[in-house]
């Protein structure tokens, strides 16, 4: 039972890290980014290319970086001169658009068959050790992303990033620079994404356009709105809750003696309805952002 | 009320741990390989019905723990983590698609636990490792037999048509890798993506190599529309031949698919015939997909296998696996695994789609 706690503690951190990315782009910044598992993806394939080419996993961190910042900054970019709707349906394209070179240009991606064999990081002397220290540098990230996107909202950068969010034009007639604010925060946001995607690949050992489908961003989004659109405490337990969730539904299976078929209708269900839920009875999320809380 | 009846039903219908032999079955039974998925479990729930009226595994009854990977990997290691180190099993089946199979069973591998792959094609299963068997033939045991088909009917030059996912990029190299070794050529290959409303275009731009024949697989669904337009287009009068026949045409208006050929999995065999009745039998329909027989077959093998060794222990199922693998009498015809633990035998019919239904050629 230990090991799948770790194994299920693992996923929900590399999870964490992910919405405490998407939560400062859309939480803070406004930006609704519907194609957040592209960052994530920067990640996993710079992880995978590397490996591929007979690089170690430094090479490959290093690329994941490079790529992301490149998605990000293209990101920004088309945030000139998209207005927020329509820069969110954008960001979706470029998900897909991603999704469609890394299945197709099988010369470098392997396509649809993926890239396997990535080795684990870390080997301790058995195998849980080797994990146990996965999940404990996994668990220092998120600490040390969420630490520094406290202090980052709570600074003047943050209070700039809310009044982009909820009065650009305004916040564009007091002089703030409106692109490098966008290109900032896309940059800073999609770093934790790409770890996040970099420790998840030699953790599966395995990297794929599976599992880049856009379904992927919505369970990051579901976990966003059910902890709290501004809150990086909510986003975090929204993260774990999920995870949570995911991982008990087989248990409640087994409990009740349910047949597998319902069960898969029923993970769906509690998914969506939960969505639904929250953003009809508790739109603020588990834990609410408190405005008001910076004096910049 | 509901939930106290289900709560009641379950505490009477509950065995002692101790009391069965457990194994595990990851596979999609939501998202978008659900169909695969729902009929792999059906094969296994006939099989355990079957392998328990004939007295269970080790004296005692089988049950398979089925758990839904939702098509995600990270559900899937999920599934794979609970199954091994809570239910403690010493073997499991799946999954469909090979971007979950691969990294599920290179887990269970360093567990050593037992795979048993009831679904996946890839040639990159293969290098999986000591613990990992397939009961369903590589790519390449399908696409031989089928470029060799395909050439014996006198195609010289023919397009291929599949799905753009793991399956299709599978299918469509590995038929034109031998295709082309003996002799034929493959003038394009078009892998469409799943779940589009119309295929006019691809099967228009397809017509314009001017083919012997469209060599194609694809899904329920996507397969019926795409029957339906080379028919509307008049694209079908050029020949067309289906890997996996029962499959591609499941979906479709039979006026559609007369006079298409095929090759798909022999369920004809003693025991075939068997299965194909007590799938009929309980789901009241013909195979949906390929992949029930596999579902079947799977869980049969592992049950032999454990009952030739007198233990459920992995080591010595693996061992009498591969001893009952060096031929066994499968729904889906003799299994007969090589050094790599890998299905190399699998006989397949020779079809073509009359008036009436099938015939074999």
């Amino acid at each position: 039972m230990f090991e799948f706690s770790l194994h299920v503690a693992t996923i929900a951190a590399l999870y964490g890290l992910l919405a405490l990315s998407l939560n400062l782009q859309t939480g803070f910044a406004g930006l609704v980014n519907f194609g957040q598992i592209a960052l994530f993806g920067c990640g996993t394939y710079g992880a995978a290319l590397a490996f591929n080419n007979q690089f170690g996993p430094v090479v490959g961190l290093l690329l994941g970086l490079v790529l992301v910042s490149l998605v990000a900054l293209f990101f920004a970019r088309l945030g000139r001169s998209l207005g927020s709707d329509y820069w969110g349906i954008a960001t979706l394209a470029i998900g897909q658009i991603l999704l469609t070179i890394a299945t197709n240009e099988t010369w470098l991606t392997g396509g649809a068959q993926g890239i396997s064999g990535l080795p684990q990081l870390f080997t301790g002397s058995t195998r849980l050790q080797g994990h146990l220290i996965l999940f404990s540098v996994t668990l220092a990230l998120l600490a040390a992303t969420w630490w520094l996107f406290h202090r980052l909202t709570q600074s003047k950068f943050g209070l700039s990033l809310r009044l982009m969010r909820e009065e650009p034009q305004f916040a564009a007639s007091l002089g703030y620079d409106l692109d490098g604010l966008r290109r900032s925060a896309m940059l800073v946001a999609a770093v934790p994404a790409a770890l996040s995607g970099f420790l998840f690949a030699h953790y599966m050992t395995f990297v794929g356009p599976d599992q880049l489908f856009s379904t992927e961003t919505f369970v990051v989004w579901t976990m966003v709105v059910i902890g709290g659109l501004g809150s990086h405490a909510g986003v975090v337990v929204g993260a774990i809750l999920t995870q949570m969730l995911f991982a008990a539904v087989p248990f409640a299976k087994d409990f009740f003696a349910l047949p597998s078929e319902y069960v898969a209708a029923m993970r769906l269900t509690l998914i969506g309805g939960g969505l639904l839920g929250f953003l009809l009875l508790r739109p603020q999320g588990l834990i609410p952002e408190k405005v008001g809380s910076i004096r910049g | 009320m509901r939930a106290a009846l289900l709560l009641a039903t379950s505490l009477l219908t509950a065995v002692p741990a101790a009391a069965q032999t457990t194994i595990g079955a990851i596979i999609p039974l939501s998202g978008a390989s659900a169909t695969q998925g729902e009929d792999q479990r059906r094969g296994i729930e006939i099989a355990v019905e079957e392998v328990n009226a004939a007295g269970g595994v080790l004296g005692k009854p089988l049950k398979v723990i089925v758990e839904d990977s939702g098509g995600r990997p990270p559900s899937a290691l999920d599934a794979a983590k609970k199954l091994v180190a809570v239910d403690k099993v010493p073997a499991v089946i799946g999954e469909y698609s090979s971007g979950i199979t691969l990294p599920m069973a290179q887990y269970l591998m360093q567990e050593g636990k037992i795979h048993i792959n009831a679904g996946s094609s890839s040639n990159k299963v293969r290098q999986i490792g000591p613990t990992s068997f397939s009961v369903i033939g590589l790519e390449a045991v399908s696409s031989r037999f089928s470029a060799v088909d395909a050439l014996a009917m006198g195609w010289k030059k023919v397009v291929v048509i599949g799905p753009n996912n793991a399956y299709g990029h599978g299918m469509s190299e590995g038929f034109k890798e031998e295709f082309e070794k003996i002799g034929g050529s493959v003038a394009s290959t078009l892998l469409y993506t799943e779940g589009q409303t119309s295929y006019r275009r691809e099967l228009q731009q397809a017509a314009q190599f001017k083919p012997d024949a469209f060599i194609y697989s694809a899904y329920g669904k996507d397969a019926a529309l795409i029957n339906r337009e080379s028919f509307e287009l008049s694209v079908n009068r050029t020949p067309w031949y289906a890997i996996y026949f029962t499959m591609c045409t499941a979906d479709s208006k039979p006026e559609f698919v007369t006079g298409q050929y095929g090759m798909d999995l022999n369920f004809i065999g003693a025991n075939g015939k068997g299965y194909e009745e007590a799938y009929r039998k309980k789901y009241g329909m013909g195979f949906k997909t390929s992949f029930s027989g596999y579902g079947y077959d799977a869980v049969k093998v592992f049950a032999a296998a454990a009952n030739k060794a007198g233990s459920a222990e992995p080591e010595a199922v693996k061992a009498a696996l591969m001893e009952v693998g060096k031929s066994y009498e499968g729904a889906t015809g003799t299994i007969a695994f090589d050094a790599d633990r890998q299905r190399m035998l699998q006989p397949y019919l020779k079809l073509r789609r009359g008036a009436e239904g099938m015939e074999q050629r």
